[in-house]
């Protein structure tokens, strides 16, 4: 073992003086958000650290889309290994529910605002460091990135802190995951086994759903495979929308293809039949990783993580794509697994967590402090059994920073920008978002209570003044 | 400031030859000679095209695969294949090799020696990204075929709607997809450099793909294979698509 490896080794434990510094100053530490929770996890860390990481990340599954966790439109074995042998979260939330605001988020476990991603195609904040740039300086893992970056070209050759594997073509998730996932197995079956690395391997898969709803927008009046007339699954319960929505929300709708091309019941259907087949696709490429990944004896040494950058609408609330705070969009899969690390075939639907949850459990698994001012926590303890960190409550932003979604244990809040209308959900009884509750009084506190959560979490960021629409939300806050 | 307006056009309909043909994806088709054989030896080229869904943006050929018919026997054929994907940044994915399969309805795999390789910008091998394929080791393949398999078979199949084909799908000989079928949908008219000609289309559904609809000239040679956002156009020229 070299010099610098032993140092950093070392680094990870705190001495009890130390600690008692540490804890004397710890809340007002955490109050501005100079030092995160998870340090202390990190540093009381006695636990040997996973050999490799691999961080497989899909572009707008919507959640309910692995047969091990219910959905039964699906055949999708990789993703069930993932879900079965190790630990899913069913309250899991993008940061924001968009592509590259959501990926600078989980890639740096700061809000997009934070990040300057707030919209499509943007860098992140040159002083904030990713998940590369940051294990590459803290840690003896080699990283590397495959696939869609997005941040903020879709790909490139160059990211800081990965080499990366430059596969891809822009928008082509049908013919270019196949080349990513190939890519990946090579580099895993041909790799020297002796340091340890970290992996991205970034899928475009199911955004086709993007290409396919362009390509069938016009209704033409008789489904295209009869065929399939048995096989299509039931529109959603919750298919129908308020009328009395935020006029961002209905704008968002009445710009989407299934309005533009008059959709009858029978075209929705076929949609969602379609989308599910993406997501079979998206899962033989997963397989393919998994299998390299096992051939090369390295399944049992390596922290596996699943996620996506947003959700799909899939015909709830007649929504398609992303970028709304409704559940189908906003949640997103996220699971960890590590044999004989992490709890397995464990779904945990007690704790909100968000993709800025990502970077503090990777950092708080190899052992070393996540960067100042993370917004995210590490998952750990609820990941090995133990009892999690607690929080009010976590929140997600919206496209171009024009709105902010509050999700507590029981509901959920959404306010747009200029928009006298907000929305309150009780999502205990009314999963579906039916039920609009702020105009009744007798949710009055509540509503209270969840924008006061909001001034809060606004008040911790530190987001620079030229993104736009900054001081609406800092008025609020 | 108002808000620019999208001089896009969406699609709004899937891709057909007749749609391919408005795209400006294709013109004419090459000649099927008189004596065609399916069951022959022959060597047919496609350019592999993709749509982002516009009429006028996004619409690019990103390589093309060439299938190479050989018979050995009476019980067996051999296709080789060679497949080439542009990527982002002029690296190139290149699938290689042979498919060993059965002169059956399926084109039953038997044997199988493909390798997946990238080559940079300047054509330069990357070692590390390599993988090899040969199977089928111990997995079982009965009533499975694979997706070249399935532009060499489709060929041979009688124009009948009478006649449907159940299988499992391992695609690039190596991703499992279960439970497809595989039948014929009719003929359609389409006129190319002013020749009418038609055109008799087989669909494929099942796990893990979005519907294939296989396009196919009278001669029952393979022309036009489309799926969701993707087509694969017979042409002999398909080499030069991506230079």
């Amino acid at each position: 073992m070299n010099k610098s490896r032993t140092t950093k080794q070392s680094e990870r434990f705190v001495n009890r003086r130390d600690f008692i510094k540490l804890s004397g100053s710890a809340a007002a530490l955490l109050a501005n958000g100079t030092l995160t929770r998870n340090v202390f996890a990190g540093r009381q860390n006695l636990t040997p650290k996973p050999k490799n990481i691999l961080l497989i990340f899909t572009d707008q599954q919507h959640i309910d889309t692995i047969a091990a966790g219910g959905c039964r439109h699906v055949i999708t074995p990789a993703l069930d290994r993932l879900k079965t042998s190790g630990v899913s979260f069913t309250q899991s939330y993008s940061a924001n529910p968009v592509c590259s605001p959501a990926r600078s988020a989980v890639f740096t476990g700061r809000t997009s605002c934070e990040t300057s991603v707030y919209v499509n195609g943007r860098s992140i904040r040159s002083d904030i460091p990713n998940l590369g740039q940051w294990f590459s300086q803290q840690t003896d893992y080699e990283t590397f990135y495959a696939g869609k970056w997005h941040l903020p070209r879709t790909y490139t050759n160059n990211i800081p802190g990965f080499k990366v594997i430059n596969t891809g073509i822009g928008g082509f998730g049908y013919l270019c995951d196949t080349a990513m996932s190939r890519a990946c197995e090579g580099f895993l079956r041909n790799r020297s086994k002796s340091k340890p690395f970290l992996l991205a391997a970034s899928f475009m898969q199911p955004h086709d759903i993007c290409e396919w709803l362009r390509l069938n927008m016009n209704n033409p009046g008789q489904l295209r495979y009869p065929e399939l007339a048995g096989e299509l699954p039931e529109l959603p319960a919750n298919f129908e929308f308020d009328e009395n929505e935020p006029e961002a929300t209905r704008n968002r709708r009445l710009g989407n293809e299934p309005f533009k091309g008059n959709w009858n019941k029978e075209h929705w259907r076929y949609y969602r039949w379609s989308y599910y087949r993406h997501i079979e696709h998206l899962d033989a490429e997963i397989g393919r990783i998994l299998s390299a990944l096992e051939d090369r004896g390295y399944i049992d040494d390596t922290l596996i993580v699943l996620t996506s950058d947003h959700g799909e609408g899939m015909g709830h609330h007649q929504m398609v794509r992303k970028s709304s705070f409704y559940d189908e969009a906003a949640r997103v899969p996220l699971l960890f697994s590590w044999p004989g690390h992490i709890v397995e075939n464990k779904t945990d639907a007690a704790h909100p967590v968000s993709g800025l949850d990502v970077m503090p459990t990777l950092c708080d698994y190899v052992g070393i402090e996540s960067p100042a001012n993370m917004r995210g926590l590490s998952l750990r303890a609820i990941l090995e059994g133990n009892k999690g960190p607690q929080r009010d409550c976590i929140v997600s932003e919206g496209n171009s920073n024009t709105g902010r979604m509050v999700r507590s244990q029981h509901w959920k809040y959404i306010k747009y920008k200029d928009n006298a209308v907000e929305q309150l959900f009780d999502m205990k009884n009314d999963p579906g978002e039916t039920k609009n509750l702020t105009a009744s009084s007798r949710y009055a506190a509540i509503l209270t209570e969840h924008q006061k959560m909001l001034k809060e979490w606004e008040s911790r960021l530190d987001v620079p003044s030229n993104i736009p629409n900054v001081d609406v939300w800092r008025q609020m806050g | 400031m108002a808000k620019k307006q999208s001089k896009r056009t969406i699609v709004g309909s899937p891709l057909t030859p007749v749609l391919l043909k408005e795209l400006g994806a294709l013109n004419e088709f090459p000649f099927t000679p008189e004596d065609f054989k399916p069951d022959g030896n022959w060597t047919n080229k496609y350019r592999i095209w993709t749509c982002h869904g516009y009429r006028e943006s996004s619409n690019e050929n990103v390589g093309f695969v060439r299938l190479k018919r050989i018979p050995e026997s009476d019980k067996t054929f051999t296709l080789n294949i060679h497949q080439e994907i542009a990527q982002t940044d002029d690296i190139t994915n290149i699938i290689d090799g042979t498919i060993k399969c059965r002169n059956d309805i399926l084109a039953s795999p038997v044997q199988w020696n493909l390798s997946s390789s990238f080559k940079d910008a300047n054509r330069k091998h990357i070692a590390e990204l390599s993988s090899i394929n040969n199977g089928p080791g111990t997995k079982s393949i009965d009533g499975a075929t694979g997706d070249w398999c399935l532009f060499e078979m489709v060929q041979r199949l009688a124009f009948d709607k009478q006649n449907s084909l159940s299988f499992d799908l391992l695609e690039g000989m190596s991703l499992s997809k279960p439970s497809h079928r595989l039948f014929y949908r009719g003929i359609y008219p389409i006129k190319t450099n002013e020749k009418n000609i038609s055109l008799h289309c087989f669909v494929q559904l099942g796990n893990g793909i979005l519907p294939y609809e296989y396009w196919l000239d009278t001669r029952h040679r393979l022309l036009v294979v489309t799926s969701m956002n993707k087509a694969y156009i017979l042409d002999d020229q398909a080499e030069k698509s991506i230079m």
